[in-house]
Parts: C-alpha cells; structure tokens; sequence
C-alpha cells in the first residue's frame, strides 16, 4: 500500500550486520497522526527500525523517506537537520542529560532549533505542567523517579513540535503500573500535538490503543489486522 | 579460600579488561607515569654519574694530601718551598703548578697543565689517581725542554704518537710541547675523569712564563701541621685538603639537589596525574563496583582489587620509565658536567657508569608514588555500599560538598607549608617540603574554583559557541567528579613550567641588570700570569684623548680553612663601585673607603653566615687579620665568594703593588675603534695583555648564564611535556566517557559540527581553566624558587620578574594540550554511528 502523504515510508529496507540480516524486504507506510506499535521479541529488530526511521542508523539496502523526503542521500548534518526539526525520541533509558536541569532538557531541542529562551521557558512549562511534573523544573534528572524521567522524556521529545515522535521501550525500564501511566502519557500527549507515533515495545498492553500494529518476524515485517 | 580466589582473578580481569577496553586512557596514563619517573630517573642517574666524576677528578689531583701550603696573593714563591725542605727538618711535601691551557689542534678544548716534580710525586698521587703509562721515560720528562706526558686517549684523539710535538695555547702564544709519554688513570671507571697533562715543575714554569708555583702539597699528621702553622711563612698559608674545596662541594650539593628537586616536581606533577587517572577510573566504574558490594565482593578486595591495577600501571610505567631514564641521562650527564665542570670547577671531566642502585631508588620511587596516589581512589572504591550505584546527580554533590571541603583543608596545608618555609632558614630539603605544600594548597583550590570559572563563562563561550558552548560550560561545571581533579592535577603540572620558567627569566633580568651595574667601564684589560700593570701605564691610559678616567683592580685567589675566596681589591673609576648593596647600611661604601672594613659577595656572606659588623679572617702577608665585614653587595659572578676593598687597604696589608686589571672610560663621544688602538699601543705588542669591551664580558656572561640554565630549562620542557600529556590524558578520558551523552545530543539533532565545537569548547575550556589557575600557582611557585630555594641553595639573592611570555606559554601549553585531545574524541563522536553508540552504551 502506497499513499502519497506518508509521514514515514519504508521502501525495500534490508539491514544487516555482517552476515547477520536483522530486517529483510521491510516496506511500510504510516500515516500523520498515526499511532502505530512495533512488536516482536528481544532481538528482532525493533530498535533497529526505529533507528533506521530516525536516521541514526543507515539501511544496507532500500530506503527511507520521512515526510517525503528520503534520507537516502542525505548527510550527517542534512540528517541531523532532520531530526532536530522533524522527530522527537524517546529511549528505554530516558537517556537524559545528566548535567541539565528538567526544564534545561526539554528546551533542549527547542535551543537546537533557534527557539528564544523565553519560548523555550514557556513551552517546557506548558509540557511539564501536562505532563504533571510543573514542581520538577529545576531539579537535576536523577532526582527524580523512573517514570517522572520517562515523562520528562515525552516533554522532550514533544517541545520542539515535531511531526513524528519515535519511542524506543519507553515502559522497559519501569513498573507495571508507571509503565500503563506513561504509555497512556505519551499517547495522549502525541494525539494532543498531532504527531505521528511509533513505538517499538514487546509489551502486548499497548496494543490495544495503537491505530496499527506491526510485527517483526524471521527479518521480515507484518502488519497486524485490527 | 578457592572461592576467594577464584573471585579475586575475576576481579582481576575485570580491571585489566577495564583498561584494555580503553587503550588511549591506559596508553597515556602509563606514559604520564612514564615520563615523570624517566625525569626523575634520568636525573638521578645523570647527578650520579657527575658527583662520581667530579669526586674521581677531585681524588686524582688531590691523591693522598693532607694539607696545601698556598700563597696570599694567590701563587707561592719557589723559594718557600725550598726554604721548606732544606730548613725544616724532613716533611713529605710536593711542589704543584696548575693551570688551564688550550690545545691549538683542538682550541675548543681546555685542558689542566699540572706541573710536578716526579720524583716527589709517588708518594702523592702516582699510585692513587694517575700513573705514566707504560714504555714512558721519566727521566726525559724531567730533563728535556717542552717534554710532557698526554693522556692516551688524547693523543689518539689528535691524531699524534709518543715523541710528537702539539701546541699549547698559552697567554694567547702557542708553546709547543713534545709527548713523551702517556698519562693513565688508574681508577677503576672505563671512564672518568680526564688526565692532566703532567711537565715537570720547572717545564711547567717555562711554558706558563712563571716563577712561582700554584701550592705545595703536603702529607703531614696534625703536629706536623702545627709546626709548619707556626712558622709563619712569608705570603703563605697553610689548609687542610679537605676544606679546599668545600665551598665547591657545597655548591655542587647545592646543585644536585637543585636538579632532583626539579626532577622530584615532575614526577610530582607525574603523581598528580596517577591520582587524576586512578580517581577517574574509580569514578566510571562506581556502578559496577556497587554491583559487585552487592554480589558479595568485601571491601578489602575492591580495595586490593584497584590498588592491583594500579600496581600492574605502576609497574609498567616504571618500566618504561627506567628505560627512557637511561636514555635520558646520557644527554643530562653532559649538561651537568659542563654546567658544574666549566663554571665552578674549571676542569674537564667526562661521565662515569652510575650506581646501580640508582635504578632501584627509580623502581621503588615509581610504584611507591604509584600506590601512593592511587591509594586515595582505592580506598574511595572500596567505600562503596551495595546501593552506591549512587546517581550522577548524588555523586556531584557528594564532589561538590569535597571540593568546598578541600577549599577549607587549603588553610592549614598553607599554615604547614609556612610552617616548613620559615623553619627551613638554612635547609634546602625544608624549603622543598614547604614548596611541595605550598603546592597542594593551590591544587585543593583549584575544584572550587572551576566550577566557578565554568559558570562564569558559560555566557562567554555561549556567545563564541552557541547552544555547543553553552553545553560545554554547564557540563564542565556540573562534572565536578570529572573535571575537578583532572584540573588540579592540570593547574599543578602548568604551573610547575611556568614557575620555572618565570625563575629562569627572573634570574636572567637580575644578571643583565647586574651586569649593568657592576660593569661601569667600557674596556677592561688584563693581564695573566705574574706580570702586572703598574702606575705608568695607568698615566698613559689617561693621556689618550677620549679616555675619560679609569679603575684599577688586582685580583687574587685566597686560601682559607673553608675554601677559597676572590679578593677584588679596586681603585675604583669616575662611575664607582659599581655595587648594589644587599647587606649593610647606605653608609658602608663610605666606610670601606676609610678602610673600616671589607664587603663581601651575597654568597660569602651566607654560606659563612657573615653579618655586617661580624669579622672575616683573611690570610695576609703578615699573617691572619680579622676584618670587619661592613655589608654584602651582589654578585653573581662567583659561587666561592668574593670580597671588596679599596687598592690601598690590600697594598698596605699583602705588601703588593701589582695591578691585573684595568677599566678604561671612555667619553660618549669618542670613536671607540680609534681610543681602542690607542690602548693596545700603550701595552704594545708581546705583553699577555686581554681587552675585552663591556659589550663582549655581558654577551660572553649571559650565555654563560644561559648554558647554566640549559640544564633547568631542559627539565622545564621535560615537566612541560609530562604536564601535556596528562592533560591529553585526562581531557581525552573525560570527552570518551561521555560518548552516551554525545550520542543522544546527536539524536536530538544536535549537527556534526555542534558535536565537534561542542567536544573541543569542553576539552578547551579545561584547559583554560588549568592555564588560568596555574598562573598565580606558578607566580608563587617562582617566588619561593627565588627567594627561598636559590638562596639557600646558591646564596644568590634577585628580583622576581613577572614577564608576561612563561605566563602565555603556561597557559597556550594548557588550552593546546585540551583542544589536541579533544580532537579525536570530536572527530570518534562524529564518526560512530549515533545507534551503534547508544547501543554499545
């Protein structure tokens, strides 16, 4: 299926480490404002795809196009261009800077895109204050609990307006009940901002929200039918 | 008891692959290490070798004497001696004539003329320090012209056999002389000191156009000694061999521990980055040491666990070190002996092998220190709980709380440190261990202080940098656990070059300022040997138009129980004395030109302890006289001391009206080359007459100085080059570890080029920092340097000059260093892919 206003479009993607294929003949096509779920299990190539669709990875075959363009081509910086105007992450372990305060995290990306400080102040508020951590602005990440880091990671990854946010196991490092909470957090807040989500997870919760559900096996991508 | 060690091999492992993992930190940690025990090796090595030479020189000249019978004026009449064996019953006694020529096939080349009388020689030094060698004939030694007797190896070197005929330059004429034999030195060294050439007295005499000789030396017990004391010989003394040369000996101490002190500041500055590494090494591993609390591993096996490691780094790093010590000494030993050899000792001596416990002092030196410093990170593992997986955010104020905590401890190491200063009056070894605390006070302020520094130019480097830069002062600040130690052990390593460096410069302004108060004429003229001016010629001087005035000097070389001291006795010019006074009152020129007293050297007057107003003795032609001592003026011209009076105060008292020196002044406007002529013509041709031009005594004297420095300077670029890789070290170790970091700033968006500024604007700023705080740490290591450690080393006394170039380089040496290192961290952060980074992470 093709469709001509795809936020992300796989076409033929084949990527492979040494003799090892870890995705095979993957194409795929989501839509603005999908919230789309990546399944399968440790190992199958979940994180790879979500790297290759946010460009830190580069495929050994096919290609990838994000809002129409295709990062094929494109360079280092062209593609750090990319996702600093275009995508938002969300990593398993929130991976935030250690050395910045919350709110100093989630203006990050508004800071990379020539935002003011003063807008950056304000739209961190506004995210911190959704996602119920307005007290938690000064303070240091690792003052604060797994799942309060995981929202302070939604904040970022939504602060600069991206138009597809990409979450890697963002519940793999938190408990049940955070994890439903955050899970919820992201969807919602995405659905909010009207970006495009995809989520790798092997947690089976998630889907029941998710617009499309994909699966990988032996390489290879299918979609699951609603 | 298999468990445990089972457990402790693994943990073994683990640390090995730690490093193994990270081949730049392990690479420039060993070579930090490295280097500062080469230094220190090299140097000990080096100092080793020339104490040996100069001590096998010094036996071989001396040999078995007790006691030298030398002259007041300098030399002793023939005719004592003689007086000396025919009149005074039977002493064992052997007349000497000593003197520095040149060979005109190698005029580059000094060597020591030693007049003897073989016959008496045996029982001095013909079978302790040198013999003639094989086949040689005594008897042609003595009784043919010009005969001499040429070390071998000497002989080869010119290309020449025995009863070959060479030139000595003596006095500006060549003397030739014929090799009748060889000259061998029997200590038990391949190498060593270099033998004199040996004439008889009366050859010796001839060749140096002298009727005198240098001392007698003598073999006496002390009643001997007595009995000849109590003759009371015209213009002679008598002293105990010993005490000939201890003013050299202590200057030569002096040296040395001049150089391990410096050599000691680099392997410091080495320790410093030992504790940096192993700190940092601690501190990246926190979480897996707190994993392995948890999993049962005791305290004392995390402890033997990293002190191991740094055992394994140690003993590598010594290793290497001992080995580019070696190497290091072969080019050190040759400064040491021309520095000592040519400027105090006036011989020439050659390297000997070192003391093989030299080595063992490097081996244990090096891991001692090793296991020293890393003691303190050791202990900081092995401090960890189970639940120490402590958070970064925990961990950095834990460091900050320490850093505010090291600020308070810089009080009472300042107190020891002036403590140790004001009770090291006389002690060089005091004053270092006050140097050394006077330096662990600047290093604990050092963390507090680049946090601040850190905050105060983030708007700076936000400005230069953008969002990168920004990014690098927060991170700087904020990384305390990481950036405060490397930075203190940075500051401590810059600061040690430019505290030298601000030493070496400082002397050198003092010399030339010297130079130019102490030479106020613009010609000098001497005369060698026992020829001397006399009032006609001081007449005729005045006469040549142009020639505005003159001084008159006679020099002398006196013996004393303690060493031998130069007495500059002057008839000074229309500019003065020349003498700045650092001793005395305003009035003590005035005083000794109404022969109230004498002033002496800087350096006399503090190795003797000599105050104004204490008494010098001085041996006259009527016997020993106190003289009062009414000031200390500088000087650096002489380490044994020199002391000044009027012309007519030694006349009356050395019943000698000879005058070796002359100073001309000339007007300003006088044609110099012309008036020069006219000079040379008063003394006319054939006359052993010098002239030197003011211009040529202060170039000829500041390289001197600057061949003196060679040696410091030398250690300087050594220290420099120990301090730049630990700070490649350390800034490299810093920028690897936050790859992660880089990495999600990467996916954020954050464009190769921001990664880049951001690495190096980090790295750069580490470096500034160093530099930064190294200026003031070196500013007062220079201070005690000069105002405590050479005094107490030299007696030398001078201003201290901060000029602003050891200052740039400190701080040039710092940032280039950082930013160097920041480049391949840069350029491995841009080149790995951002997943693979995150994933490897």
């Amino acid at each position: 299926m093709q469709n001509a206003d795809s936020h992300i479009r796989l076409i033929g993607v084949k990527k492979s480490y040494g003799d090892h294929v870890v995705l095979e003949e993957c194409g795929l096509d989501i839509l603005p404002g999908e919230f789309v779920v990546v399944v399968g299990r440790s190992g199958s190539g979940k994180s790879t795809l979500l790297n290759l669709i946010g460009g830190l990875d580069r495929p050994t075959a096919g290609d990838v196009e994000l809002l129409g363009q295709s990062l094929a081509g494109l360079s280092e910086d062209e593609l750090s261009r990319v996702r600093c105007r275009r995508l938002g992450f969300v990593f398993q372990f929130f991976n935030l800077i250690p050395t910045l305060t919350v709110a100093e995290n989630v203006r990050l990306p508004m800071a990379l895109n020539g935002a003011s400080r003063a807008e950056g102040i304000q739209r961190a508020d506004l995210l911190l204050g959704e996602l119920g951590l307005d007290e938690c602005g000064s303070r240091f990440p690792e003052e604060l609990s797994g799942g309060e880091q995981q929202r302070v990671a939604i904040a970022r990854a939504l602060s600069h307006k991206p138009d597809i946010v990409l979450a890697d196991e963002p519940t793999g490092n938190l408990d049940l009940e955070t994890a439903e909470e955050v899970l919820a957090l992201l969807e919602q807040t995405c659905r909010r901002h009207r970006a495009t989500l995809v989520m790798a997870t092997h947690s089976r919760e998630v889907l029941g929200t998710a617009d499309r559900v994909f699966t990988i096996r032996a390489a290879r991508i299918h979609e699951e039918p609603p | 008891m298999n468990g445990i060690q089972v457990r402790s091999g693994l943990l073994a492992r683990s640390g090995l692959r730690f490093y193994w993992r990270r081949p730049w930190q392990l690479c420039l940690a060993v070579s930090g290490i490295a280097l500062g025990v080469a230094v220190y090796v090299g140097v000990d090595l080096a100092n080793d070798s020339a104490r040996r030479a100069f001590q096998l020189t010094s036996d071989l000249v001396t040999g078995s004497t007790t006691h030298h019978l030398m002259g007041t004026r300098g030399e002793i009449a023939d005719s004592i001696y003689r007086t000396l064996r025919m009149e005074h019953g039977p002493v064992r006694a052997a007349p000497v004539i000593e003197a520095e020529v040149r060979l005109s096939r190698l005029p580059g080349r000094v060597l020591t003329l030693m007049g003897v009388d073989p016959l008496e020689e045996s029982g001095f030094r013909g079978f302790s320090g040198f013999v003639p060698g094989r086949g040689t004939d005594l008897t042609r030694l003595i009784v043919e012209p010009g005969a001499v007797l040429a070390p071998a190896p000497l002989l080869e070197e010119m290309g020449l056999e025995l009863g070959s005929e060479f030139g000595l330059l003596i006095g500006g004429e060549t003397r030739s002389v014929r090799a009748v034999g060889t000259v061998l030195v029997t200590s038990s060294a391949d190498e060593g000191p270099t033998a004199p050439l040996i004439a008889d007295i009366a050859t010796a005499q001839e060749l140096l156009g002298r009727a005198s000789l240098s001392r007698v030396d003598l073999i006496l017990d002390e009643a001997q000694a007595e009995r000849i004391r109590a003759l009371g010989l015209p213009n002679a003394t008598l002293v105990p061999a010993e005490g000939r040369n201890a003013a050299f000996d202590e200057l030569a101490r002096a040296f040395r521990i001049n150089l391990t002190a410096l050599s000691l500041l680099a392997l410091l500055v080495g320790v410093f980055l030992i504790y940096a590494t192993m700190s940092f090494a601690v501190v990246q591993r926190r979480v897996t040491f707190g994993v392995l609390r948890a999993i049962g591993v005791s305290r004392r096996q995390l402890l033997t666990g990293v002190m191991g490691e740094a055992l394994v780094l140690g003993t590598l790093a010594t290793t290497a070190g001992i080995l580019l010590g070696q190497q290091l000494a072969e080019g050190l030993v040759d400064l040491i002996l021309r520095t000592i050899g040519d400027l105090y000792f006036e011989s020439s001596v050659s390297a000997v092998t070192p003391s093989p416990t030299i080595y063992w002092r490097g081996i244990a030196l090096g891991l001692g220190m090793t296991l020293l410093a890393a003691a303190a990170p050791a202990l900081d593992a092995a401090r960890s709980t189970p639940n120490s997986a402590m958070s970064r955010a925990a961990l950095e104020r834990s460091t900050r709380r320490l850093a505010l905590r090291a600020t308070w401890l810089a009080l009472p190491a300042a107190a020891v440190a002036t403590i140790l200063l004001l009770m090291s009056s006389r002690s060089l070894v005091l004053a270092f261990a006050g140097l050394f605390f006077v330096i662990a006070t600047g290093a604990l302020l050092v963390p507090v202080a680049t946090r601040l520094l850190a905050r105060l130019a983030e708007p700076l480097v936000e400005w230069g940098f953008g969002i990168s830069g920004s990014l690098a002062a927060r991170g700087m600040a904020a990384s305390l656990s990481r950036t405060g130690v490397a930075t203190a052990a940075l500051s401590v390593a810059v600061a040690t070059v430019v505290g030298i460096g601000l030493m070496i410069g400082s002397f050198r302004i003092s010399v030339e300022e010297w130079l130019t108060g102490t030479l106020t004429a613009d010609v000098y003229v001497n005369i060698d040997g026992e020829q001397f001016f006399d009032d006609s010629h001081r007449d005729a001087l005045s006469a040549i138009p142009g020639v505005r005035g003159s001084s008159q000097t006679r020099f002398v070389r006196l013996p004393t129980a303690a060493g031998e001291v130069s007495l500059r006795a002057l008839d000074p010019g229309p500019d003065g004395w020349g003498v700045r006074m650092t001793a005395g009152s305003t009035e003590a020129v005035a005083r000794m030109e109404s022969a109230e007293g004498v002033l002496v050297s800087e350096p006399l007057a503090f190795h003797r302890q000599l105050q104004p107003g204490d008494d010098l003795i001085l041996p006259t032609a009527s016997g020993e006289q106190a003289f009062t001592v009414l000031g200390a003026f500088r000087d650096y011209s002489s380490n044994g001391g020199t002391v000044l009076m009027p012309l007519s105060v030694y006349r009356s008292h050395w019943a000698d009206d000879g005058i070796n020196g002359i100073g001309v002044y000339l007007d300003d406007e006088t044609d110099r080359e012309t008036v020069l002529g006219e000079i040379r013509r008063v003394f006319g041709a054939g006359t052993p007459v010098r002239f030197r031009s003011n211009d040529f005594i202060r170039e000829r004297s500041m390289s001197i100085f600057d061949r003196t420095f060679r040696i410091t300077e030398v250690l300087r670029i050594l220290a420099g080059v120990v301090a730049f890789l630990g700070l490649a070290s350390a800034v490299m170790s810093i920028e690897l570890e936050r790859g992660r970091e880089l990495a999600v700033l990467r996916a954020l968006g954050l464009r190769p080029r921001q990664v880049r500024a951001l690495t190096l604007a980090q790295t750069g700023l580490l470096g500034l920092a160093a530099g930064l705080f190294a200026i003031p740490l070196g500013i007062v290591m220079a201070a005690l340097l000069i105002q405590v450690i050479n005094v107490r080393s030299f007696g030398w006394s001078m201003d201290l000059e901060i000029a602003s170039q050891p200052l740039a380089l400190g701080v040039v040496l710092a940032l280039s260093a950082a930013v160097l290192a920041g480049i391949y961290p840069a350029v491995r952060a841009v080149r790995t892919g951002v997943a693979g980074q995150l994933r490897e992470e």
